[in-house]
C-alpha cells in the first residue's frame, strides 16, 4: 500500500460500480412502478409519493457520486463529508422504497437490498478515507 | 378470488388430499404456505385496499345522479373516489326528496298525505287512502252522519280537505278553493259566486247545512313532476234529520301546466277501447287545432274525436238526428240505418243529407298517431285520406247521374311501435272510403228502402317477426365405448 497516496481505491471502484448500478436500478424501479400501475390498482395519491421518492433519489445521487469522486481524488475531507451526508439521505429514501412503497415486489426487495448494501459499504469506506485524510 | 391473491409471494393455503393407502381412505388436511416463485410477486403492500375487490354501488334514487356524473361519460377513472381514505359516504340530498314526484307516489302534505277518502273493504269511507301523483281517481263512499253532531264530524267540513298544504320543491302549495256549489235537499245545485268564504257545517232548523258532499281536486304540475298549484271544488249540501249516512264522492285530476286537460287515449301508444283522437286544421294554421275546441269535459266533446253513425232503434237515417258514437281504438264497428226514398226527394239535397249522416257534422281531417299526441307536434298527426268509389250500374249509366253515398268505410291501419317487450300501438294510415251508388228516379207514389252502412276496421300492419338465424345442426357421432370389445 503506497503510503503517499491517501485516496482509497476500493472507494473509487465502489463509487464507479455504484454509479453504473444506480442507472440500472433507476430504470428497473421506474419500469416496475409503471408495471404496477397497470397491473394493480394504483390510485394517483399513492403513486405520486413513490415516484417522487424515486426521482428525488436520482437527483441526490448525481452530486453524491460527484462529490465522492472529487473528495476521494483530491484527498479533501469536505466534499467527502458532504457526500456522506447525502448518502444518509439516499439511504432513507432507499429504505422507504424497500419498506413503505405501496407494492413491494420481490424484485424491489432485491434491488433495494443490493443498493443498501452498496451504500453501507460506501459509507464505511468514506469514513475510513476521511479519517485517513484528516490525520 | 382476487388477482392480488395469486400474486402474493407467499400465502397460506389449505390443502386437502386423500390417503388411499390407509384403510379406510382418510382425508388429510394440511395448512401450507403457497409460494409464488415469480420475481414479480408481491412481497408486501402498504396499501390496504389493494387486495380487496370492492362491491359496486347499487344505484338507488339517492345516488343515481352522483353515479351518473361519475360513470355516465365516455371515460372514467378506474379508481372510485371512496378509495381515498376519507370514508364519508355521499349523503343523499334530503332537501330534494319531495320536490319531484313520480307516477303513483303519494302526494305528501304537511302532516301526512293528501287524502282521498274511498271505500276500502265495505262502502264506508276510509280517510287513509292517499292520492297518487298523476293517478286520476274518482271514488264514492258512504259516511255515517248524525245531524246533532254534524259540526263536529271533521269529514263533513271544508277545512278538513284544504287545511294542510302540499309539500312541493322548496315551498308548500296551499290548496285553494276553486268553486263552491250548494246542493239543496231536492237535488238542485247552485254555483256560489264568491268562493272565498269558508262555509262550515252547522245545524239549522233540524238540518245540517254546508256539509261536504263532493270534493274535486285539481292539481297542476310541471313536466318535471313538481306540483305548482292545487285547487279544490266543493259541493256542499244539507243533511236532513232522518239521514243516517250520506254518500260523498271525491275526484282528483292532474293537469300539466300550459296544456289543456285532455284525456289521453294512451301514453304513448293507443290503448284498446279508448277513443281515437282527431282534429282539424283551421284555415291559415299549419297545425291541427283539435284543442281549440277542447274543454274540460272532453270525453263528451265530439269535435275532437273520430265518430261514426250510431244506430238508433228507429233505424231511420233521416230521423237519426246526429247520434254519433266515438270510434274506439281496436274495436271494429259497423252501424247503419235505413233510408226511405220517395219519389219526391231531390237528388242533390238527399246526397248532402246522407253525407252528413254518414260523416257527421264535423268530420276531422287529421288523426293522432299516438294516444298522447299534442296539437303542436305536426308530424304526430296522420291526415285522413278520403276516397270516393261509385258503383255504376252499367245499364243505367246514361240515364241518371244522381250519386248518393250509401256507405262509409273507415280503415285505420296501425302498427306496433317501440320495443318488442312493450309494443305501442301507432296509427299509420286512415282511409275513409265513401261508396256512392246511382239513384234511379222512382215512379211517383213508390218508395224504396236503401240500407246505409258505416264501418270502422282496424288493421294491424306491423311487420311480421323475422326468423332468426338457426344454428347449424351438429353431427354428434360417437362410437359406443365397448365397440372394440375383445381388444379393449
Amino acid at each position: 500500500n503506497n503510503s503517499s497516496q491517501l485516496s482509497s481505491l476500493p472507494l473509487h471502484i465502489l463509487l464507479y460500480v455504484n454509479g453504473v448500478y444506480y442507472i440500472f436500478y433507476f430504470l428497473a424501479t421506474l419500469a416496475m412502478i409503471i408495471y404496477k400501475s397497470q397491473v394493480f390498482s394504483y390510485p394517483d395519491e399513492f403513486l405520486a409519493p413513490d415516484l417522487a421518492v424515486l426521482f428525488l433519489m436520482a437527483i441526490l445521487e448525481v452530486p453524491r457520486l460527484y462529490l465522492g469522486f472529487k473528495g476521494n481524488l483530491t484527498e479533501a475531507e469536505a466534499p467527502l463529508g458532504l457526500s456522506l451526508g447525502l448518502t444518509v439521505g439516499s439511504v432513507l429514501l432507499c429504505v422507504y422504497l424497500l419498506l413503505w412503497q405501496s407494492y413491494v415486489l420481490w424484485a424491489d426487495v432485491l434491488l433495494n437490498a443490493v443498493l443498501l448494501a452498496a451504500y453501507g459499504l460506501e459509507s464505511g469506506l468514506k469514513v475510513t478515507a476521511i479519517a485517513a485524510f484528516v490525520s | 378470488l382476487c388477482r392480488g391473491d395469486s400474486q402474493l409471494c407467499s400465502q397460506k393455503a389449505a390443502v386437502y388430499s386423500l390417503d388411499v393407502e390407509a384403510n379406510p381412505p382418510e382425508r388429510i388436511f394440511q395448512l401450507i404456505d403457497q409460494v409464488n416463485p415469480s420475481i414479480f410477486c408481491i412481497h408486501a403492500t402498504n396499501y390496504e385496499q389493494a387486495l380487496y375487490l370492492k362491491s359496486p354501488e347499487i344505484p338507488t334514487a339517492e345516488n343515481f345522479d352522483h353515479l351518473l356524473d361519475k360513470f355516465g361519460g365516455a371515460s372514467f377513472s378506474a379508481e372510485p373516489d371512496s378509495w381515498n381514505l376519507d370514508t364519508d359516504a355521499q349523503n343523499p340530498p334530503e332537501a330534494n326528496e319531495t320536490s319531484r314526484y313520480e307516477y303513483g307516489v303519494p302526494v305528501q302534505t304537511e302532516d301526512a298525505f293528501l287524502r282521498l277518502p274511498s271505500p276500502v273493504v265495505s262502502s264506508w269511507c276510509s280517510d287513509a287512502n292517499p292520492a297518487g301523483f298523476l293517478v286520476n281517481q274518482a271514488t264514492k263512499c258512504i259516511r255515517s252522519v248524525s245531524v246533532e253532531k254534524c259540526d263536529s264530524i271533521q269529514a263533513l267540513s271544508m277545512l278538513f280537505y284544504i287545511n294542510s298544504s302540499i309539500l312541493a320543491s322548496v315551498f308548500q302549495v296551499n290548496i285553494t278553493v276553486q268553486s263552491i256549489v250548494v246542493q239543496s235537499l231536492n237535488g238542485m245545485r247552485t254555483l256560489l259566486s264568491s268562493s272565498e268564504v269558508l262555509r262550515l257545517p252547522m245545524v239549522l232548523d233540524e238540518l245540517c247545512i254546508n256539509a261536504v258532499l263532493a270534493v274535486n281536486y285539481h292539481i297542476t304540475h310541471t313536466d318535471t313532476g313538481e306540483i305548482i298549484e292545487a285547487a279544490a271544488a266543493f259541493v256542499l249540501g244539507a243533511i236532513s234529520r232522518e239521514a243516517l249516512s250520506i254518500e260523498q264522492s271525491f275526484e282528483i285530476s292532474f293537469t300539466q301546466e300550459n296544456t289543456q286537460p285532455v284525456p289521453l287515449s294512451g301514453n304513448p301508444g293507443y290503448v284498446v277501447g279508448l277513443p281515437v283522437r282527431a282534429g282539424f286544421q283551421p284555415q291559415g294554421y299549419p297545425f291541427p287545432a283539435a284543442f281549440l275546441f277542447a274543454s274540460l269535459a272532453l270525453s263528451s266533446n265530439i269535435h275532437s274525436q273520430l265518430t261514426i253513425l250510431h244506430s238508433t232503434s228507429t233505424q231511420d237515417c233521416l230521423a237519426a238526428q246526429g247520434a254519433r258514437a266515438p270510434v274506439l281504438f281496436g274495436y271494429n264497428m259497423i252501424s247503419g240505418c235505413k233510408l226511405r226514398i220517395t219519389a219526391a226527394m231531390k237528388c242533390q239535397p238527399l246526397a248532402q243529407t246522407l253525407l252528413d249522416v254518414l260523416k257527421g257534422q264535423s268530420f276531422p281531417e287529421y288523426v293522432a298517431s299516438f294516444g298522447n299526441s299534442q296539437a303542436q307536434d305536426v308530424l304526430d298527426w296522420v291526415p285522413i285520406t278520403q276516397l270516393h268509389i261509385s258503383e255504376q250500374m252499367i245499364s243505367h249509366t246514361l240515364q241518371s247521374s244522381c250519386q248518393i253515398p250509401v256507405s262509409l268505410g273507415i280503415e285505420v291501419k296501425w302498427t306496433k311501435y317501440g320495443s318488442l317487450v312493450n309494443p305501442q300501438a301507432r296509427i299509420v294510415n286512415v282511409t275513409a272510403t265513401i261508396t256512392s251508388t246511382t239513384l234511379k228516379q222512382l215512379p211517383s207514389g213508390r218508395e224504396k228502402i236503401i240500407p246505409i252502412t258505416s264501418s270502422v276496421v282496424f288493421t294491424d300492419i306491423s311487420s311480421p317477426a323475422e326468423p332468426s338465424y338457426k344454428a347449424w345442426p351438429t353431427i354428434n357421432i360417437k362410437l359406443p365405448f365397448d365397440f372394440f370389445y375383445p381388444f379393449v
